[in-house]
């Protein structure tokens, strides 16, 4: 009887300490596990990145420019390297607006219309104004455009922040 | 039992075996003696589940590995704490291993018809020995790859098959990408799959023949006490487990977690060690030289393993009494004598080994220093980029293979120039002002005359001079004005031109003297006219590229702590500070690297 008892004290105890010792080992080998949950691992190393002087880009005129930057990839920088390509539209003197180059339909190229001062999207032919402005087409909606802010005329793109 | 466990257990027969498993007689009674052997299995647990998670953050490259492991350790959470578990717990397991293998030795349960657990057990020991060996290397840090390369320069001594054994584990003729995919395999793949086969064997086996009780013991209790291995065994097992989890996480706390040297360097000369496990084999292989290199590295250690494994064969007496088995015990514990006094004398001979000390202390700093530079990101190149992307360690290069012939710092150098140590300090400045012709300037040849002023007046004037180009840390507005007057007004401007870049006189143009600007133009050109012109010595240094000459400008800077600013922000500032501890002050104390650590 009593020995039974001790035995199923030690049974309770041996539970408990094992959940305790297992749940001790457990804490950071997953808090390891899900740092990425909790951490940015891969991002860009700037936030907003310069990609030119204002005079760089007439006014009504939109220009389709290459945007570089660095990249942290855990422990690796990569400089240079090219992220993608945007429309810079200069509005006015010193308004513009920075739009995505991919259409918000299905994500195809969208190129200037020159001639029709159009924006076409050549995949299932989607219509923007010069603003990014959805005319028509399949479109949900307009141009994806940056957040962008002027310094000392050179112009600057976050280019992880679209509106 | 309910309805779901109950359709579960008729398709599994888990519960079975799970009592199977837990439901072991164990004679004589439950132990604390026989808790190694489990100890070593949850070690073996804790390896696995921190390597496992540790595997996911790592990159097998040379050019990766180190940088992988230092995002583990300084960029993760719990990266350091695991890294730290895994570290020392590999040698926790080394210990508690040769432990298990004394207890198993003094029970004499490796007598019949134990023979083959003794042998399995052997192996084990060896596969954990080998797991110590092969992680080692993985970080890819100084430590681990010089240490490293004393191992596999011993598998290279075995006669014949020595430089094929060498290589295959190399994966070619030296280090490099193969070597480290190899021993990662090795180490998570082969190496666990190895010790899981054994292990299994070996338990089998021991489930066979059950326990080795205390010797003491008589046949009428063995017989009559047994106790249930669940939960009696198994309850000393787990008190003794989390015992062993709490010491080893302490113990990581306490040691702040596993070391990560610099990146390893193969052109440094780097004093190999290795694992404290291994020192005694090190140890032993000072004595053996040139041709008995080979006792020590093949002869030696193949004798004391065929010992190990003979040993159930050559001790067939029955008796598991210790005064039975005396030459036994001589043998085997004067093997344990041998292997405690080998260590013992190297330990001790590092630490009497200023080298040996100083290069530890070196280590730290570097590896304190690699941590700095590699927050900002490691190139793609490697771990080893890092250094040659920091301007300081560049220009402490440059000025090593350009300016030491003539220059001294810190004792260190030639006297053909002037002496460098505190290089453009106000002091170093004022003392120019005070004898341009003592030996620490421009010796007996100086052309300009000593000023006769107070020290106070001269830093004034050296106040002055420094503050033209912004480069002072700290300028006194009251002593530039006094300054300023002092050189203006005075004699200077009879041979010397300030304010005037370009203007020339006698002696060199002081406009914004020891700027980065006036010693960049100096450098490359001293003997123009406006600097010495034809009484000039020094060579001219026009081949430096930009890149070299603006990290010397900088090394120079950092020469004293008055001209620290080179950026105005103030992170710059403290990393130059830090930069200029680690590059100058070989023999920092304690203090300083703890901050620099502490970061």
């Amino acid at each position: 009887m009593e020995n039974k008892s001790r035995r199923n004290f030690l049974k309770i105890a041996s539970h408990a300490l094992g959940g305790t010792l297992a749940a001790g080992i457990a804490v950071p080998v997953v808090g390891l596990a899900v740092h990425p949950w909790m951490k940015e691992t891969i991002f860009g190393t700037e936030d907003f990145i310069a990609i030119g002087a204002l005079e760089d880009f007439p006014v009504g005129r939109p220009k389709k420019i290459t945007i570089t930057s660095s990249k942290m990839d855990a422990w690796n920088v990569f400089d240079g390297l090219v992220m993608g390509s945007v429309w810079v539209v200069r509005t006015g003197d010193n308004s513009l607006q920075v739009l995505s180059v991919n259409c918000p339909h299905l994500g195809c190229g969208v190129d200037w219309g020159e001639d029709v001062k159009k924006f076409l999207c050549p995949c299932h032919e989607g219509v923007f104004d010069i603003n990014g402005q959805k005319l028509s087409g399949p479109a949900p909606r307009n141009m994806y455009s940056y957040e962008t802010k002027i310094e000392n005329n050179t112009i600057l793109l976050n280019y992880k922040r679209m509106v | 039992m309910n309805a779901i466990q109950k359709w579960f257990e008729d398709r599994t027969g888990i519960r079975t075996l799970i009592k199977f498993a837990l439901d072991e007689p164990v004679h004589g009674g439950a132990k604390w003696s026989y808790i190694f052997g489990s100890g070593l299995i949850f070690l073996f647990i804790l390896q696995a589940a921190t390597g496992i998670v540790m595997a996911s953050y790592y990159s097998p490259s040379a050019t990766d590995a180190w940088g992988s492991v230092y995002y583990l350790q300084h960029k993760t959470s719990f990266g350091w704490f695991v890294r730290g578990i895994h570290h020392f717990g590999s040698s926790a397991m080394m210990i508690l291993a040769i432990v298990h293998l004394f207890q198993v030795f003094i029970f004499g349960a490796y007598k019949k018809p134990r023979e083959l657990n003794w042998i399995s057990g052997v192996v084990l020991l060896m596969v954990i020995a080998f797991f110590g060996l092969t992680g080692y290397l993985l970080p890819w840090d100084q430590k681990g790859f010089w240490a490293t390369q004393v191992a596999t320069n011993i598998m290279g001594t075995l006669p014949v098959i020595g430089k094929y054994i060498k290589s295959i584990h190399l994966g070619g003729s030296d280090y490099g990408n193969f070597t480290i995919t190899r021993f990662f395999t090795l180490h998570v793949f082969l190496l666990p799959i190895t010790l899981i086969s054994f292990l299994f064997a070996h338990l089998a086996l021991f489930r066979k023949h059950g326990v080795t009780p205390y010797w003491k013991m008589s046949e009428e209790t063995i017989h009559n006490r047994v106790d249930p291995f669940w939960p009696d065994q198994v309850f000393k097992d787990v008190v003794f487990a989390i015992g062993m989890y709490a010491a080893l996480a302490g113990w990581v706390f306490w040691q702040g977690g596993a070391e990560l040297q610099a990146p390893a360097d193969p052109a440094s000369n780097y004093l190999a060690r290795p694992e404290w496990y291994f020192l005694f084999l090190f140890q032993l292989l000072k004595y053996c030289q040139g041709p008995f290199l080979i006792v020590g590295t093949v002869i030696v250690p193949a004798l004391a393993i065929a010992f190990l494994f003979a040993l159930p064969f050559i001790d067939r007496n029955p008796s598991k009494w210790p005064s039975k088995r005396i030459p036994f015990f001589c043998g085997v514990f004067s093997g344990l004598a041998g292997v405690v006094a080998l260590t013992v004398l190297a330990m001790h001979h590092d630490s009497k080994d200023i080298h040996i000390i100083h290069q530890h202390e070196e280590a730290e700093i570097q590896a304190a220093l690699a941590v700095k530079l590699a927050a900002k990101g490691i190139a793609p190149s490697g771990g080893l980029s890092i250094f040659e992307n920091d301007p300081l360690i560049l220009g402490k290069k440059v000025y090593e293979s350009n300016c030491r012939v003539c220059h001294k710092v810190q004792g260190e150098g030639g006297d053909t120039g002037p002496d460098f140590t505190d290089f453009g300090s106000r002091g170093w400045v004022a003392g120019l002002l005070k004898n341009p012709k003592d030996t620490r300037y421009f010796k007996e040849p100086a052309l300009m005359p000593p000023i006769s002023l107070p020290d106070e007046t001269l830093l004034d004037m050296s106040e002055f001079l420094l503050s033209q180009s912004g480069g002072l840390l700290n300028p006194n507005v009251e002593r530039v004005a006094k300054g300023q007057d002092l050189v203006l007004k005075g004699n200077c401007v009879v041979c010397h031109a300030i304010g005037d870049k370009e203007q020339k006189k006698l002696g060199p143009n002081l406009t914004a003297y020891l700027s980065k600007g006036w010693l960049k133009e100096f450098i490359r050109n001293p003997t123009a006219p406006k600097f010495y012109g034809a009484r000039n010595k020094m060579p001219q240094f026009d081949k430096l590229t930009d890149k070299e000459m603006d990290a010397l400008i900088q090394y120079l800077f950092s020469l004293s702590k008055d001209r620290l600013i080179v950026s105005q922000r103030l992170e710059d500032v403290k990393e130059r500070l830090i930069c200029f501890w680690t590059t100058q002050h070989k023999d920092i104390d304690r203090f300083w690297r703890q901050i620099l650590i502490k970061g």
